[in-house]
């Protein structure tokens, strides 16, 4: 009990603390919030390996000991990373104790065992993200009264389903009780929690707030909340509902597996054709999100320790895209990738880290991307030896968003790091190393070494130590992917070429100019990148979908505020600031109370 | 782990599949020489071009990024090897090999070469060589739809067999898949992918000699050209050999002169296509054919 508050407590009044230091002092500052999260980060590990609580207010077991753990180690990473990112923010005081707050409230968002415990810090998350993502400019003013808007909706939408779910238990406690989904409540309370969660974690159709925030917030603040530590909680919140509270039926998981399969496609769509490397970062964000959701929703063991696993292993190569790119907007001021290009000369270290990232997100082997997606598609399958005919139109999109995946991401490492420079841009004028400092990629080398520990020792380090003992029963695996072997052998493999390289002739090599027929290459014959996918764009079909996108057809936000402006109309009629008429409608009211009270 | 590496290094990864690839590609250029009524190189000129490669001077382009341009050669050779081991173990050696999803493993290593390719020519910093990224990608992309939707076709029919040694089993105890409705639709799909992965006429867009200067590879010199050609022609045994193992019931010599003979007189009697016929190509009628047989595979036809 002691172990679980102490830390949460700490982070409450080392954000207050943060309030009461002068604005002066922004080197303490900063110091003092990064030894805050290394101490939540060091309470994380003692909760890890704590042994289970079960009380009226917290649960422990293995999946919450995850997700701890997991908000521990982010929270020190972007705490180090934004150090120097944030140096020019003005409201560097609140952007701080905001953040040891929101460390604080996820931790005790994903060990409470108490609905309303549950539901005040998820809600308190919602208004901490509000409060990051405008922190810095004011640009993003309407950015996050969307995303406050859509998380604060949908956290309206989580309480109705946990006071159905009280109607039904009787009690505020989560654990103990399982439901079945079939009493049509059940159902309603099941959909209206998972909305909650799929609004944090940002399936479709809750998701149009992540791309937006990731356009219009610092970055460490994206890199923090919608690609870590909202998809932690949201899927989290998920695989409770599916695992603890909820016996699910046929049909709520067939629903389950269809959002995350139009999810990873669609959003993985909407990537492919952005101009803005934050955007295309945010549309993948949601895209990633499809296939925990899908894991989840095969409802066996290999696709959920699947799901959870993606889950993890997506807070570590996104957030690792997501500071790499943060390096590069930090050097060059900008995130178009037009005006970008050519930098990999210039930072080979955030090169290498987005790389391997790229490598991991795009699922090629031997990264993590791979391997839990190699998981998911064998849960799907074993979901398909029982019949049905979902699985396949499901496998077959998160298979086909995997490859889509690794186009936009080839689009992005050729408009950024290795296509040419634009003519006259800052990029192209500094020719020698210009790397990022160290506190910037520091985070992001480390995510990324992760991303290959986690991918090439998979069954040893994650699955065994994190996945497994989140999930009720022991996973079983009739054959593995031999991650270890594998990567081994593609290293003998570069070997084996290495070898044929040195039966070549290396002293001649020498350097010569680009060869285009014999012409000259002039500054300006360049592809950038972003007109890669033109062609496909342009296809009959398919246009027509990305106009009905633009035109955010698909926005929930959008459709739902058309809704409300048109009652407002309404409403407008009838507030016309004529005196008489509002005298007409007081006197229409006495009369109808009148007529009631006789009656 | 000795034994692994033998299988990789000698046989059946590297050296077997480098030395079959060798034949497989003179046995194309021969044909192609008969089919345009020359006579054709001598079976050893594949491995004289190679040798001849090697010592030319190497050219490195003033404005690559070199580490990426010297290195991506080598991954997509590493990835090819690693195919071929895992590919043709479960042929030779049937059930006992291989892991249960070693299939989805094959369909990410066999677009691994492609990666490479593309990293390398992006950091060439040539126009052209971006140019063939571009047609490269979306190659990928077109190709994969309805690969990926014909290879679920066998994994239906078995119920749910992920292992190719399991795969080859059934097919040996319950016939193969080929001699289904579904199985021959599938294959067919599968064949027109294969074109496509192996980058021979009509799906050549990312090279397209005459139009972008051999594209992706424009910039590749000396033994890194060379490194280049060798994963193309192992390429060109790994893939035909997982389509026999996948569909038709494991390998042998003369499926495989089937297959082969098959590249070849696609790519002799075809004219390229352009990249946007390509996509819609294989988003279309491909796809729709896949769609079909997977459909049919559900019925259990």
């Amino acid at each position: 009990m002691r172990i679980l508050l102490e830390p949460i407590l700490i982070a409450i009044l080392a954000g207050c603390a943060i309030f009461l230091i002068p604005k002066r002092f922004r080197r303490v500052t900063e110091t003092f919030s990064l030894i805050t999260s290394l101490y939540l980060f060091i309470a994380a590990i003692r909760i890890f390996v704590h042994p289970a609580i079960e009380n009226r207010l917290f649960y422990l077991d293995g999946l919450s000991r995850l997700i701890v753990l997991a908000i521990g180690f982010f929270g020190v990473v972007v705490s180090l990373y934004s150090m120097r990112f944030m140096s020019s923010c003005k409201r560097f005081r609140s952007y701080y104790a905001y953040l040891v707050w929101t460390i604080g409230f996820s931790m005790l968002a994903a060990v409470s065992n108490n609905m309303i415990l549950l539901l005040a810090s998820w809600g308190f998350l919602g208004f901490t993200l509000f409060m990051l993502i405008n922190v810095e400019s004011p640009a993003a003013a309407s950015i996050s009264k969307k995303t406050f808007i859509i998380i604060g909706s949908s956290d309206a939408l989580m309480l109705m389903g946990f006071a159905m779910l009280w109607l039904i238990t009787g009690s505020l406690t989560l654990s103990g009780t399982r439901i079945s989904i079939d009493n049509p409540l059940a159902f309603w309370s099941f959909l209206l929690i998972a909305i909650g969660a799929f609004a944090k974690a940002g399936a479709m159709p809750f998701h149009t707030w992540i791309p937006d925030t990731a356009k219009e917030a610092p970055i460490p603040v994206t890199a923090f909340l919608p690609a870590s530590l909202d998809k932690l909680l949201g899927i989290y919140l998920l695989a409770r509902l599916v695992l603890g509270l909820f016996i699910l039926n046929k049909f709520s998981y067939a629903l389950l597996m269809v959002i995350g399969a139009v999810t990873i496609v669609a959003a993985v769509m909407m990537a492919l054709i952005q101009h803005d490397f934050k955007k295309l970062l945010g549309y993948h964000a949601v895209s990633q999100v499809g296939y925990m959701v899908l894991g989840i929703g095969t409802g066996n063991v290999m696709g959920i320790a699947g799901g959870l696993f993606h889950m993890l292993n997506h807070a570590i190569y996104k957030s690792c895209l997501f500071l790499s790119g943060g390096n590069v907007e930090y050097k060059t001021k900008t995130s178009e990738l037009d005006s970008l290009g050519g930098l990999a000369k210039v930072m080979p270290l955030t090169f290498f880290t987005t790389l391997i990232a790229s490598f991991a997100i795009s699922g090629v082997p031997p990264f993590n991307g791979f391997f839990s997606k190699w998981m998911i598609y064998q849960g799907l399958i074993e979901k398909g030896r029982s019949g049905g005919v979902l699985w396949i139109f499901c496998i077959v999109a998160a298979m086909f968003g995997s490859a889509l995946t690794l186009a936009s991401f080839i689009k992005l490492i050729h408009a950024i790091f290795l296509g040419k420079a634009k003519g006259e841009s800052r990029a192209t004028s500094r020719r020698s190393r210009d790397e990022a400092p160290w506190s910037m990629w520091l985070p992001a080398m480390i995510l990324a070494v992760l991303c290959i520990i986690f991918g090439i020792f998979a069954y040893v380090v994650p699955l065994k130590g994190l996945i497994m003992p989140a999930l009720p029963s022991g996973l079983k695996f009739i054959g593995i992917w031999p991650s270890l072997k594998a990567a081994l052998f593609l290293l003998i493999g570069l070997g084996v070429g290495f070898l044929i390289y040195l039966a070549g002739n290396f002293k001649g090599m020498r350097e010569t100019s680009p060869y285009i027929g014999g012409e000259q290459l002039s500054k300006d014959m360049r592809l950038s990148g972003i007109e890669f996918y033109r062609t496909i764009e342009e296809m009959p079909f398919i246009k027509g979908l990305y106009l009905k996108a633009e035109g955010k057809l698909f926005d929930i936000y959008e459709q739902g505020k058309k809704l409300v402006f048109f009652f407002i109309r309404i409403l407008q009629y009838l507030h016309n600031g004529v005196l008489p008429t509002y005298l007409v409608w007081c006197l229409l009211g006495m009369v109808v109370i009148l007529f009631s009270i006789v009656r | 782990m000795l034994k692994y590496l033998f299988n990789f290094i000698i046989f059946p990864g590297f050296l077997f599949t480098a030395a079959v690839g060798l034949v497989a590609s003179w046995i194309d250029r021969k044909v192609t020489a008969r089919i345009q009524w020359r006579v054709g190189p001598p079976w050893y000129q594949p491995l004289a071009d190679l040798v001849k490669l090697s010592i030319k001077e190497i050219m490195i382009p003033r404005d690559s990024y070199k580490p990426a341009f010297l290195i991506s050669p080598l991954i997509g050779l590493s990835a090819v090897i690693l195919a071929s081991t895992f590919v043709w173990l479960p042929n030779l050696e049937l059930a006992k090999t291989g892991f249960t999803g070693d299939i989805i493993v094959i369909i990410y290593l066999l677009t691994l070469p492609a990666i490479a390719i593309i990293l390398g020519a992006s950091a060439s910093g040539n126009p052209l060589a971006s140019l063939g990224v571009s047609r490269e990608i979306k190659l990928i992309l077109a190709y994969e739809l309805p690969f990926i939707i014909c290879l679920l076709v066998p994994i239906i029919k078995s119920n749910g067999l992920l292992r190719l040694g399991e795969l080859v089993v059934y097919q040996r105890m319950n016939g193969s898949f080929i001699s289904s409705p579904s199985g021959i639709l599938a294959i067919l799909v599968a064949i027109f992918c294969m074109q496509a992965k192996l980058g021979l006429v009509p799906f050549d867009v990312s090279e397209a000699e005459t139009e972008i200067m051999a594209g992706t590879h424009i910039e590749y010199s000396g033994i890194l050209l060379a490194v280049l050609k060798l994963t193309r022609f192992m390429m060109m045994v790994v893939v035909p050999v997982f389509l026999t193992t996948v569909f038709w019931g494991g390998f042998s010599v003369w499926k495989y002169v089937v297959l082969l003979v098959i590249i070849i007189l696609m790519r002799n009697t075809n004219p390229r296509l352009r990249i946007d016929q390509a996509v819609r190509f294989f988003w279309g009628k491909m796809a729709a054919i896949a769609v079909i047989a997977v459909l049919l595979s559900v019925l259990g036809e």
